[in-house]
């Protein structure tokens, strides 16, 4: 019996660490990411509205400081899109998170956010860029390119 | 219990030892596997690794970018057989180029998932990779910071001198779950053998605390928290009086504390005492509370060395009597009185010189209070040391001289009183004040009192006549000098009825042990006499107590007699006291020829003074 308990004890403070060590370090990891994105686009505002199709992550963007998540997308500066979404005819500033989505919205995203190979990437569209006039701070500048 | 203590402790110590070499050993051991399966996978990785690298160099001959830009037929033909080494544990094999502006792009991407596409960036630790490039060596990366990989190998390929693009074979943490899961039972049973040590270990330190606990706290006066008798049982067993002198403590006036400020005022200043006294001390110093308001300090010295204890008490004394006690808007200030041993080992053991401090601590209430007493009598007195007292029974400079006590009524001589005196070096005679106190409690104390026997049987044997002596009642107390009274008596059992014993010092005791010993001296003949009658605390219910032949009327009652109305009167009274009980009546301090007449009128039975003879070394053979 004491075998058994100490056996299921250390299996679930084990799965515990491993959970909560990989979910906080991805998340911290994608927190800094947004926060550095959204202040280099919006350089001048001091809330950026913020729409997202993943309700999951509008509580993520609603922990950052300067954000407010917006539920109505008009009302939004942009359009974070996690999945299959419209974005043909909007006229919002749409950012693209997630391999596919990135690839297949290069055509109106400003840029995407996506984890490959276990490894953050981060890539903003030059040409979509020059569209909106953003002008992206030096730090952000490496991560810029011309995607067809 | 101690040595059970050592024996656990030990066990303790030696599993502490044994589950730190267990620790260490299987890190160890875990480590080395690791390591080991490390270094097989990395080299059947390099096999694979150089086996992806021949192939693209027989399909690309020069200008690896370029060939692959221009033929999307041959970047598929080479994906697919890289795709082909892809398994649970080779997660991603790919190839990346560093282009003009140090981005690292995909040239081929065999993965199965997360595929990138030629040309495309891809952020990586471009500082690995940018030292393959530099070095043109092969690299192994652990990946720390990222959450799928283990470790990624990196691979340059190599085309005349030039690195044009790097194969990375990345390992999934499934493969670092695999090793340790292969580990996980050995992990088990150190657990499990962990945890049994570490709870048998819990159990013998509580066990142990407990023990600490109880003895503690059985040692330990609950209110004061310093040591109690039970305590003192122990250490009078185990203490060397070599290193220690003796203190007793005593509150002046404290019971006026309990009754005009209540008990719990009065428990405040024990309290507050002791805490006093912890501060006043130092650290090597023992407290025990020896009764209600008194406490025994046992003060350390150090050997060879000048003791300290006067200094010490000194600074208790000040820091008590400085001290204010406030307890529930009440305030009180309190003295202390101290009784001092110094050299407690010239006693023969720790209650004698507990008894030593009792007496001396009376002595400093007597003297007035908030005092210390380390001695018996003023220094002015010329005393022997103990070693010189000792050193004149070795050398046979021990003698008596006698004092006649004469029958009044006849004049004649009834018997004599030996009076002890030593020799010095010289011819210098000391007297019993000058020596005495030293010795008491002691061997030398009880060597004397036989040595004295042994003259007055002499002498009674010699002249066949009766011979008193003085002891202490509570010499007859004193194991050690009953057992050798009675042995001298039963030695000298003849001359046994000729001896008087006059007690000194008989008002504070009277019990069934000393009435039995009495009674046993007796049974030899031997009569009883009280010494001093009428002075100090003379107690009549003493003739109730014990079985008394003889009555001495102290000096300092007859020596006025002839012209003090109230000696005579007192002298009157215990004279017809003791024709009443039967007892025969002496009268010491018999000085001059009008103490003598008044003495006759009174018909007390028998004298004693300078006036009817002094002492003398000398055995006066007549009348």
């Amino acid at each position: 019996m004491a075998k058994y308990g100490v056996s299921v004890l250390k299996f679930f403070i084990l799965l515990f660490i491993f959970t909560i060590s990989l979910f906080a370090s991805e998340q911290s990891a994608e927190k800094r990411v947004y926060a550095s994105i959204l202040k280099a686009l919006f350089p001048e505002k001091t809330i950026v509205k913020v729409w997202s199709d993943k309700s999951e992550k509008g509580a993520l963007f609603s922990k950052l400081d300067g954000v407010r998540v917006v539920a109505q997308k008009k009302d939004a500066d942009i359009l974070m899109i996690f999945g299959p979404e419209d974005i043909e005819n909007c006229d919002k500033m749409i950012f693209a998170n997630g391999y596919l989505v990135f690839r297949r919205s290069k055509g109106k995203a400003i840029g995407g956010f996506y984890w490959q190979k276990g490894r953050a990437n981060l890539t903003f569209i030059k040409k979509n860029l020059e569209k909106e006039g953003i002008r992206l701070p030096k730090s952000l500048e490496k991560y810029v390119e011309d995607v067809e | 219990m101690k040595q059970l203590n050592i024996i656990y402790s030990f066990f303790v110590v030696l599993l502490l030892f044994v589950l730190v070499y267990l620790y260490v050993r299987l890190g160890d051991f875990e480590l080395q596997a690791k390591k080991n399966i490390e270094s097989v996978i990395i080299k059947n990785t390099s096999y694979f690794i150089e086996n992806v690298e021949k192939n693209i160099k027989q399909h690309v001959k020069s200008n690896l970018y370029k060939s692959l830009k221009s033929n999307p037929q041959l970047r598929k033909e080479l994906e697919t057989n890289m795709g082909m080494l892809i398994t649970p544990s080779f997660k991603y094999i790919y190839v990346l180029y560093r282009d003009s502006a140090g981005k690292y792009r995909y040239l081929l991407d065999g993965s199965k998932e997360e595929k990138g596409l030629f040309d495309m960036k891809f952020d990586i630790d471009t500082q690995a990779w940018d030292s393959v490039y530099l070095s043109k060596e092969k690299k192994i990366v652990t990946q720390d910071d990222v959450s799928s990989i283990w470790i990624t190998t990196l691979y340059p390929i190599v085309y005349d001198g030039e690195v044009q693009g790097v194969i990375a074979l990345d390992f999934s943490t499934s493969l670092f779950q695999y090793i340790s899961k292969v580990l996980s039972p050995l992990k088990d049973i150190f657990l499990y053998v962990f945890v049994a040590t570490f709870s048998l270990l819990v159990v013998i330190l509580y066990q142990m605390f407990l023990q600490l606990k109880t003895k503690r706290e059985s040692i330990t006066d609950p209110l004061t928290k310093a040591y109690n008798r039970v305590y003192l049982r122990d250490l009078v067993e185990k203490i060397n009086l070599y290193n220690y002198d003796v203190a007793m403590l005593d509150l002046d006036h404290f019971k006026k504390v309990n009754d005009n400020f209540g008990h719990d005022m009065g428990d405040y200043v024990l309290v507050n005492f002791v805490k006093l006294l912890q501060k006043s001390i130092r650290s090597k110093d023992i407290i025990i509370r020896f009764g209600g308001e008194e406490f025994l300090l046992f003060l350390y010295k150090e050997k060879k060395k000048e003791s300290q204890a006067t200094e010490v008490m000194q600074r208790v004394l000040k820091t008590v009597s400085q001290y204010n006690f406030v307890y529930e808007n009440s305030s009180l200030q309190i003295t202390c009185s101290a009784g001092l041993v110094k050299e407690a080992f010239k006693y023969n053991s720790v209650q004698q010189v507990i008894k030593k401090a009792d007496e001396r601590l009376y002595s400093a209430k007597s003297r007035g209070r908030n005092r210390i007493v380390e001695s018996d009598i003023s220094a002015c007195v010329d005393r022997l040391s103990l070693g010189a007292v000792k050193q004149a029974l070795d050398e046979e400079r021990l003698l008596c001289h006698f004092q006649p006590i004469f029958t009044l009524s006849t004049k004649k001589i009834a018997k004599y009183e030996a009076l002890v005196r030593l020799r010095g070096e010289g011819e210098k005679l000391y007297y019993p004040n000058q020596f005495l106190d030293t010795i008491e409690g002691t061997n030398v104390y009880r060597d004397l009192t036989k040595n004295v026997l042994e003259i007055v049987f002499e002498k009674i044997a010699e002249h066949q006549i009766a011979m008193s002596m003085n002891l202490n009642l509570s010499d007859i107390i004193d194991n050690s000098i009953y057992e050798m009274l009675i042995k001298e008596l039963e030695a000298s059992k003849s001359l046994a009825q000729f001896l008087t014993i006059e007690l000194l010092e008989y008002e504070s005791l009277a019990n069934d042990i000393l009435l039995d010993r009495i009674v046993a001296i007796k049974s030899y003949g031997v009569k009883i006499a009280l010494d001093d009658f009428g002075s100090g605390y003379s107690n009549f219910s003493i003739f109730e107590n014990l079985p008394i032949d003889i009555i001495k009327i102290d000096g300092s009652l007859v020596k006025n007699i002839d012209n003090s109305k109230t000696s005579y009167i007192i002298v009157e009274s215990i004279a017809r006291l003791a024709k009443r009980l039967g007892l025969v009546v002496i009268a010491e301090f018999v000085h001059s020829k009008a103490v003598l007449d008044v003495l006759e009128e009174l018909d007390v039975r028998c004298g004693q003074g300078f006036y009817l003879g002094k002492p003398d070394i000398l055995m006066p053979t007549g009348q």
